[in-house]
């Protein structure tokens, strides 16, 4: 029924097992496709030592990222202190392993809220089309035209600095796209035969929207979310470069933030958080190419 | 804005009339563009205080005195002063060539109204709080008379705080709405010239002025700028000849590093301003002085005046700024002391938990300065976690939100920056005042700090005009302060003047550039 079905029946966790047996189904196909591309691979590998560095890190490397430990500015390769200390003389390296958490949460859950919001609106505006559409289309215009940053701003500014608000500041700003896209897709499929079949044999809206349609509207979305999460991540850090991140978070950006005025005397200070966030929004873009060739039906036919 | 660089060149031709013989004649004319951050509300320093009043202010209009850069009082409109033995009278003697801008002399009237009205507008209101009545003889004496001797009186006759204003102009009507305040005609070495809204404040010489052969200076631009960022780069282009009230360590070390680029940092010590860590005293765990005694021992004060501020600020240990002459060193410093600080929490009751934490406190400060405020913070969370103080940074969205939070007493701990004004009964009481207790009003006695000691020391110094018993109930009155740590105090905050080396004669006064640039040239 679906090209892409949410339920977990392929199993991803067994790859060799796939790779053995001769392809069957579409999904065990776009798995295989993603795994064959080089490049995708390497996105995967590199968020996986990311994610596992965050996780795992801070607990090993066993150094507050809020100590004192040595002079402020010390140069990376300083004995205690790999990567250099920022003003205060706290360690970068700690500061980059733990930093990820934040950054990587505020991400995931900002593209998250994104994504759900506009594939909502759009769902609805694409499905039921007429003044349901010209509305929501409006509302939609009406986030669109206001500049993103600012907005944010405007939102962390008068609601506290905190994760919480930045990420709802993020996900707020961001899905408009979303719902264009998602409205595109169900505009294109919505008189595709195999719904309008799907309908004669007397489906609901809600089914035919969820289950008839949306699967067919989600390659896309999957990789439009995974550009969404990269994005999530350099706007966190946009805004804590401005000074609106959360002051109680050791985020990417909250580093990069409070140690911009020291670029030219400790260029560490900035750069290293910032190799950090490059590092991770490429592999996350890698991943969403990969997504989007192994999920393309012309791909496949190669 | 076009300013004549090529006027410089061209001063070797006008005649200098050569005044003050003292030194080499400097050379008449050329204009001076001033940097301003902020924009003045408008330039009436009568009823609004704030540098970026006082520094057009003061070029529009006299005072009855100066100040030198040691604390004397030197004639400006008052040629001669004189304080009664009981000292619940002061005459001045005017003198009697000073006109306004519009050519009406100045009198004995002008300088009652002005005392008049500054003592019922200006947010200063201890300033002029104990003069009862002001007598006028003749056109050139003024008798002011005092309910208790006042010694504060004569500081706040300074340029910055007693503008002499004209009563024929501001005599009539609500003086706040009066149409002069934008264009104000006073007796001082420049004359309202050209004001466009958020850009520039033109001044022209007064070629009247009562004092002969000043200004040299034809004109003055005081630009406004924004963003400090902007205004450093406009400097280094050289479109801007002065910086005043140059506070950050980083731009400081920036222009220093510049050629042809002068940095006066000994100036403007009667602006006083301090860098702080206020208590909510009221507020457990802090309402136990040994609380907040640990915390102090817990700073280490070296580490912020030297490293995160560069060694561009110097260290201050209590309410007075150290440049005073009311100031003592002879207190408690609080030099770190770890263990010290863990036995007091100990010895307070405040035992760490599993998690090491004795307690956590919350530490407010307001957008926008980094250096003497967002560093500082981060400092404090990672030094107080080394005694078990967990500091949580709060985020303040705008000044606003500040200032509502710290006057009505939702907080804990707060950076701050609070002003001396020169004299203790204009700036430094109202911090520690039991009356002054006063919420919602923000740089009132925000801490709730009460110590009847404090309140009878502060309220008999100001009154005693003898400078060394004065000194002495101060001297007491900081000691107790600083060992009751309602505020920890951090740095002195510095109030230099960059400006070209070219420049001569900027003045070194205690109020530094808020003073007539009347002896500015242009060598």
């Amino acid at each position: 029924m679906s090209v892409v079905s949410m339920d977990k029946s392929p199993s991803v966790a067994e790859p060799a097992v796939v790779l053995a047996s001769k392809p069957q189904n579409p999904q065990v196909e776009a798995l295989l496709l993603f795994l064959r591309n080089g490049t995708a691979a390497l996105g995967l590998s590199m968020m996986a030592i990311i994610v596992v560095m965050c996780l795992i890190g801070p607990g090993l490397y066993g150094i507050d990222p809020y100590a004192i430990v040595n002079v402020p500015f010390a140069p990376p390769g300083t004995p205690g202190a790999l990567f250099g200390t920022d003003f205060l003389g706290r360690d970068i390296l700690a500061g980059v392993l733990i930093g990820g958490r934040p950054t990587l949460i505020v991400g995931c859950v900002a593209a998250a809220m994104t994504i759900g919001i506009g594939v909502l609106i759009g769902c609805m505006a694409g499905y039921f089309g007429g003044w349901i559409d010209r509305a929501l289309m409006k509302f939609t215009e009406f986030f669109q035209v206001l500049p993103a940053l600012l907005l944010a701003m405007v939102i962390v500014s008068i609601f506290e600095a905190s994760l919480l608000t930045i990420t709802l500041a993020i996900g707020i700003v961001g899905w408009p796209q979303a719902a264009r896209l998602t409205r595109a897709e169900f505009l294109r499929i919505r008189d595709l035969e195999y719904v309008r079949a799907t309908r004669t044999a007397g489906a609901r809206d809600f089914y035919l929207i969820f289950n008839t349609i949306l699967p067919g509207a989600l390659p896309p979305i999957i990789v439009a979310s995974a550009l969404t999460t990269g994005g999530s991540i350099l706007f966190e850090s946009g805004l804590s470069f401005l000074g609106l991140g959360d002051p109680n978070m050791m985020s990417w950006g909250v580093m990069i933030g409070q140690n911009r005025n020291y670029l030219l005397e400790a260029w560490w200070t900035v750069s290293i958080p910032g190799i950090a966030i490059f590092l991770t929004v490429l592999a996350i873009s890698l991943i969403g190419d990969g997504i989007n060739d192994a999920l393309n039906p012309r791909m496949r036919k190669r | 804005m076009r300013i004549l660089a090529a006027l410089t060149l061209a001063l070797g031709l006008t005649t200098a009339i050569a005044p003050l013989p003292a030194y080499a004649g400097p050379d008449d004319g050329g204009s001076l563009v001033v940097a301003s951050i902020g924009v003045a509300r408008h330039f009436n320093g009568a009823i609004q205080s704030g540098v970026a009043t006082a520094l057009p202010s003061t070029q529009l209009f006299a005072s009855p005195l100066q100040y030198t850069e040691d604390w004397t009082p030197e004639p400006y409109l008052a040629k001669s002063w004189d304080v009664s033995e009981d000292g619940l009278t002061v005459t001045l003697n005017l003198v009697d060539n000073a006109k306004f801008h519009d050519g009406v002399p100045l009198t004995s009237e002008d300088v009652k109204f002005s005392i008049e009205t500054i003592k019922a507008n200006h947010p200063f209101q201890t300033m002029l709080a104990p003069v009862s009545s002001v007598d006028t003889p003749d056109a050139t004496t003024v008798v002011i008379h005092l309910e208790h001797p006042h010694p504060a009186l004569l500081l706040a006759m300074s340029p910055a705080l007693m503008p002499i204003i004209p009563k024929h102009v501001y005599g009539e009507g609500d003086i706040q709405t009066n149409p002069a305040n934008m264009a104000p005609i006073g007796s001082g070495p420049f004359k309202f010239g050209e004001y466009v809204q958020g850009e520039y404040l033109r001044l022209d010489k007064n070629p009247d002025f009562f004092i002969e052969g000043l200004p040299y200076l034809d004109e003055i631009y005081i630009q406004s700028f924004a963003d400090p960022n902007t205004l450093m780069l406009a400097f280094e282009r050289g479109d801007v000849d002065m910086i005043p009230g140059l506070s950050s360590p980083r731009d400081t070390k920036r222009l220093s590093e510049m050629d042809g680029v002068t940095i006066d940092r000994e100036t403007g010590e009667a602006i006083g301003a301090i860098n702080w860590l206020a208590f909510n005293t009221k507020k457990p765990p802090l309402d136990n002085v040994l609380v907040r005694q640990a915390i102090a021992y817990a700073i280490d004060r070296d580490f912020i005046t030297n490293t995160l501020l560069q060694g561009f600020a110097s260290p201050d240990f209590g309410p007075i700024v150290p440049t005073s002459p009311l100031a003592t060193d002879d207190v408690e410093k609080f030099d770190v002391d770890l263990e010290k600080a863990a036995s007091l929490l100990d010895e307070a009751g405040m035992v760490p938990g599993a998690d090491g934490s004795r307690f956590t406190l919350s530490v407010d400060l307001t957008q926008g300065n980094e250096e003497m405020g967002r560093n500082i913070a981060e400092y404090l969370r990672s030094q107080l976690k080394q005694v078990g103080i967990t500091i949580e940074l709060r985020a303040t969205p705008d000044f606003p939100t500040w200032a509502q939070r710290v006057s009505t007493y939702d907080y804990d701990l707060t950076l701050d920056q609070v002003y001396n004004w020169g004299d203790p009964v204009i700036g430094v009481n109202r911090t520690y005042l039991t009356s002054n207790i006063r919420p919602g009003v923000i740089w009132s006695n925000t801490q709730q700090y009460s110590n009847p000691r404090v309140d009878e020391l502060l309220l008999e110094a100001a009154k005693e005009n003898d400078l060394e018993k004065r000194k002495a109930l101060y001297a007491e009155f900081q000691q107790i302060v600083v060992s009751d740590v309602p505020i920890y105090f951090l740095n002195v905050v510095p109030v230099s003047t960059a400006h070209k080396s070219e420049l001569g004669g900027v003045p070194s006064s205690i109020w530094g550039v808020y003073s007539p640039l009347s002896e500015v040239y242009w060598q």
